[in-house]
């Protein structure tokens, strides 16, 4: 792997602010999208950047995901390209959601600069609400043990059981190939031995930016990929094991009808989704809204009819809609006030239908939306 | 069977008088499902006005009495219970309209193919039959009214590749009152035909022909000759596309015509892919348009300058490996063999075949004549041509057997026939599809042998397989009749009236139906940041429909609310 060294300088996060100051300055990019902590001090919103002071405030990595990285840029950017260029610092699922965006037409990433980092997890939203200055605490025990890193399993905390569930057993924490994230630059934070934290170029513009930026493009030492590699078999394995648990619940109508039922149909899962792009959601419209009659006769013929109906046809409606395209962030259980694992369920269907289609989404712009394209010879596990 | 009134959820639908008619068609449908018990059913539901059965609807007398029938009972809406749409359905909006009733707001239920004929038990079919007239009764309030359009149709052509084919399709089309536009991609007319010296079996001279053509479609002011010229862009459907042309002066021209003609030839396997036949790399071993060409220039000749004294020709090469038959070798490799008779009369002659194919009412004769100038006829396989000192060795077998090889001092090869290396750009262009060994797929191979799955596209000559001369005419002839009738100037053309429609309030511009619809009939409006249907070009398949996740997209006459209502019922 090459690209270049980082010296960490107080924080890991101080020092990539410290980097996307030097970028600004050099005019390397005119402005940058980067989270900042909310004036009150508890919690994180996504600020365009263009004064360097208010970097002070910036964390390119905060303990909560408030708004999924990608569903800001898409406001940012959805109405054609930038006529400046913009850097943007996201956590690796964020940055993947932004290219199946992209895909869809709802980001244009000409004069954008993706730059993804290691991500050690993100606790869960009501935890953090509870105790903002506790959370971000145990966070940064979480994040820091990256550092701490003596060798053995037990030093790194990222992804434990603080952290969200589907964040527990995300296997694409890291950007390059090996996370499957297409950004244009990767900032590596694990396997930080020597106090340097690695900056790889992922993309061409990712090379322009280092060399502009007069950063030297050397071949780094395998501390970064290794650790990588050991965490992400750690990961898959976690991830295989809890999908297993899921299964019963979540096969078969009678299951799923069992684990939605709880669903207050409040739809915060679709509005935060960052891949649900549509400006009104189907399952909102009036094509699913049926007259009085309809549903009278629904109810006699099964005896009766929950109110509002549809609750479950939303799910799996909405799960046909983007599982192909689901990164599996987490924003849709962060969002659900009844606690429903949304997102594991998500993005284990998003698992099995992307492998029917060979489609990692967010790997690479290149790779069409599988409901773009038309292949003969496909898909022939549905013929008979 | 209990007589169960449909729902309409809004009350309004109930006004709808509508007529079900139950069609026997003879015994294909009486035979298998009790008319009675489906007339008794039916018409004890409350909103049916009229229900009938009559043994043959599509007979004249059917026709009749549906018409009378609708006007009598002042129907509104119109549901027929009979064959497979694809029969009939056109025939009954017929009556509908001569009816005083929108077309559309009739449906016709498939009781032949979906009950009568694959459903056994006829109480089965018959309680199938019942739930499909149910179905349509509950879809047909939610049909709306559609008006159809008349456009004006363009008569002219564009004939793509001016070889022998695309000539004389060109001839025949310009017969005065429509332009013919001649596109070749080289930077003169003839093709492949301009490169024989002979042809069969007359054995005249191929350049009178085919500058005789080139003269008259030169000299026809009705058609337009762009040499140099490619074809870049085709857009639209029968009647009206719009095509773009880059021309030698690498201008691009936009032309509007009805049809477009694909005559783009073909081309020859490269024989240095078998290196077997040692082609490209020993001297005196040619191809079949090489020879011709040596023919052409007077004299056969070896390399070193002398005549060869024995000449072996090989058929069939690239024919396993390409995996069909050529169809014109066999002829042509006789026509070499006088070729060289004529010229070189003491020479040795072989014809290294694999199956001799020579059918046709002229070639026995020319075969029989051409065998009893002296010319060996050797029946071989797995051919390996080797070199010694100047001489060229043929190995082969003959069945299993392996027979002694034959040296001679000249070889031609006769190379299997391929698409024209641009056929896989122009059928992606015209949306066209290519079948086997890659060559343009028509429509049906009996039945419409020279159209195409894209109505207003076809293909002739060596561009749909490999052709002879006169087949190539032929097919361009057939051509030059298919637009005749369908193209006539000052007819107007009714488009597609099931298209879709696009709403603006919901589309988010993700522009997913654009890149699934197979006719260019979706345009991205840059202002607005939306997808825009032209209802010209669209032909309502549905595809962008299925593609749209923002449900913002639907197809007149196959709404949400019509598929839900028609499904529901027949589910319930």
């Amino acid at each position: 792997m090459k690209g270049t060294k980082l010296k960490v300088t107080k924080s890991v996060e101080k020092t990539i602010v410290n980097f996307l100051e030097k970028g600004l300055d050099k005019k390397c990019f005119d402005i940058v999208l980067i989270p900042l902590k909310v004036p009150a001090g508890d919690s994180f919103a996504w600020v365009l950047v263009q004064d360097k002071s208010l970097l002070a405030d910036a964390n390119p990595l905060p303990p909560v995901m408030t708004v999924q990285g990608a569903k800001a840029l898409s406001s940012v950017a959805r109405k054609g390209k930038m006529s400046k260029r913009i850097a943007v610092v996201m956590r690796p699922c964020e940055i993947r959601a932004v290219i199946e965006l992209s895909k869809s037409n709802q980001i244009d990433l000409e004069n954008i600069l993706l730059i993804s980092i290691d991500c050690p997890g993100a606790l869960p939203l009501k935890n953090y609400i509870e105790n903002p200055k506790e959370s971000e605490n145990k966070f940064n025990e979480i994040l820091r043990s990256a550092q701490n890193d003596k060798g053995t399993q037990n030093d790194i905390q990222w992804g434990n059981e603080s952290t969200r569930p589907i964040c527990q057993v995300c296997d694409k924490f890291t950007g390059t190939d090996i996370g499957a994230c297409q950004s244009d630059l990767h900032i590596g934070i694990l396997g930080v031995k020597d106090g340097n934290i690695s900056l790889i170029p992922n993309s061409k513009k990712g090379e322009d930016i280092l060399n502009e930026m007069s950063f030297p493009v050397e071949k780094l030492s395998n501390n970064w990929e290794n650790k990588v590699k050991e965490l992400v078999k750690v990961r898959k394995e976690k991830r295989e094991k809890l999908q297993e648990e899921l299964k019963p619940q979540i096969v078969g109508l009678d299951n799923l009808l069992e684990t939605f039922s709880t669903c207050i149909n409040c739809q915060n899962c679709q509005n935060v989704c960052p891949v649900c792009y549509c400006r009104q959601c189907y399952f909102e419209s009036e094509k699913m809204k049926l007259t009085s009659d309809d549903y009278l006769m629904r109810a006699e013929s099964k005896g009766g009819l929950v109110f509002p109906p549809d609750a479950l046809l939303f799910h799996i409606g909405r799960m046909t809609h983007m599982s192909l395209s689901c990164i599996g962030c987490g924003a849709c259980e962060d969002a659900c006030p009844m606690s429903i694992k949304v997102a594991q369920i998500f993005s284990f269907v998003g698992d099995k239908s992307q492998e029917v289609f060979n489609y990692t989404p967010g790997k690479s712009i290149e790779d069409a939306l599988p409901l773009k394209v038309f292949e003969e010879d496909e898909f022939h596990t549905v013929e008979t | 069977m209990r007589a169960r009134a449909l729902i309409y959820p809004a009350g309004d639908k109930m006004k709808e008088k509508i007529g079900v008619y139950v069609c026997e068609c003879g015994p294909n449908i009486a035979d298998n499902v009790d008319i009675d018990k489906v007339i008794e059913v039916i018409s004890a539901l409350p909103e049916v006005a009229v229900v009938e059965r009559h043994k043959l609807m599509c007979s004249e007398d059917g026709k009749k009495f549906l018409k009378e029938s609708i006007q009598k009972n002042e129907l509104t809406r119109v549901v027929v219970a009979a064959c497979s749409p694809k029969q009939h359905e056109a025939t009954f909006m017929k009556v509908c309209e001569s009816a005083g009733i929108n077309p559309y707001l009739f449906q016709l239920t498939n009781i032949r193919e979906q009950c009568a004929w694959i459903i056994a038990d006829k109480a089965e079919a018959t309680e199938r039959t019942i739930r499909y007239i149910r179905a349509a009764l509950r879809r047909v309030p939610y049909q709306n009214a559609l008006e159809k359009k008349e456009i004006e149709a363009k008569p002219d052509v564009i004939v793509i590749g001016g070889g022998i084919a695309g000539l004389s399709a060109s001839l025949l089309l310009a017969c005065g009152d429509r332009k013919v536009y001649l596109i070749e991609k080289a930077n003169t007319l003839g093709g492949k035909v301009k490169e024989l010296d002979k042809l069969l079996p007359r054995m005249e001279s191929s350049s009178n022909i085919i500058s005789q053509k080139i003269k008259e479609v030169e000299n026809n002011k009705d058609i337009e000759v762009y040499t140099n010229s490619e074809v870049t862009e085709v857009l639209g459907f029968l009647g009206n596309f719009v095509a773009k042309v880059k021309t030698n002066e690498d201008k691009e021209l936009e032309l509007k015509i009805g049809a477009v003609v694909v005559a783009t030839g073909f081309g020859m396997l490269d024989i240095k892919q078998i290196p077997r036949y040692g082609y490209g790399k020993y001297d005196n071993v040619y191809t079949a348009l090489e020879f011709e060409k040596m023919n052409t220039e007077g004299k056969i000749l070896l390399k070193n300058g002398k005549s060869p004294k024995s000449i072996g020709i090989i058929h069939c090469v690239g024919r396993e490996e390409r995996g069909y038959c050529s169809g014109v070798c066999c002829t042509y490799c006789l026509k070499f063999a006088n070729y060289i008779k004529s010229k070189l009369p003491n020479a040795k002659v072989f014809e290294f075949y694999q199956e001799l194919s020579i059918p046709g009412k002229a070639y026995q004769k020319f075969y029989e004549d051409t065998k009893a100038k002296g010319v060996d006829f050797i029946r071989s396989q797995d051919i390996e041509i080797t070199e010694q000192k100047g001489t060229l060795t043929v190995n082969y077998k003959a069945e299993t057997q392996t027979l002694e090889p034959q040296n001679v001092d000249m070889i031609v090869l006769a190379p299997a026939i391929e698409p024209n290396s641009d056929a896989d750009r122009i059928a992606e262009m015209l949306k066209i599809s290519q079948g086997d060994g890659g060559f343009f797929q028509e429509e049906h191979p009996k039945l419409a042998p020279v159209s195409t799955s894209m109505e207003g596209i076809f293909i002739v000559g060596c561009a749909q397989g490999p052709r002879n001369i006169p087949e190539s005419i032929v097919q361009a002839q057939a051509v030059a009749g298919k637009i005749f009738s369908s193209l006539i100037p000052g007819k107007k053309l009714e488009p597609e009236v099931k298209t879709s429609e696009i709403f603006e309030a919901l589309c988010i511009g993700c522009q997913a139906c654009l890149t699934v619809c197979t006719y260019g009939a979706i345009y991205f409006d840059e202002m607005k940041r939306v997808c825009v249907v032209n209802e010209v070009l669209c032909r309502g398949c549905g595809n962008c429909v299925g593609s749209c996740l923002s449900g913002a997209i639907s197809t007149k006459h196959f709404t949400t609310i019509q598929l839900h209502q028609e499904v529901v019922e027949a589910l319930r």
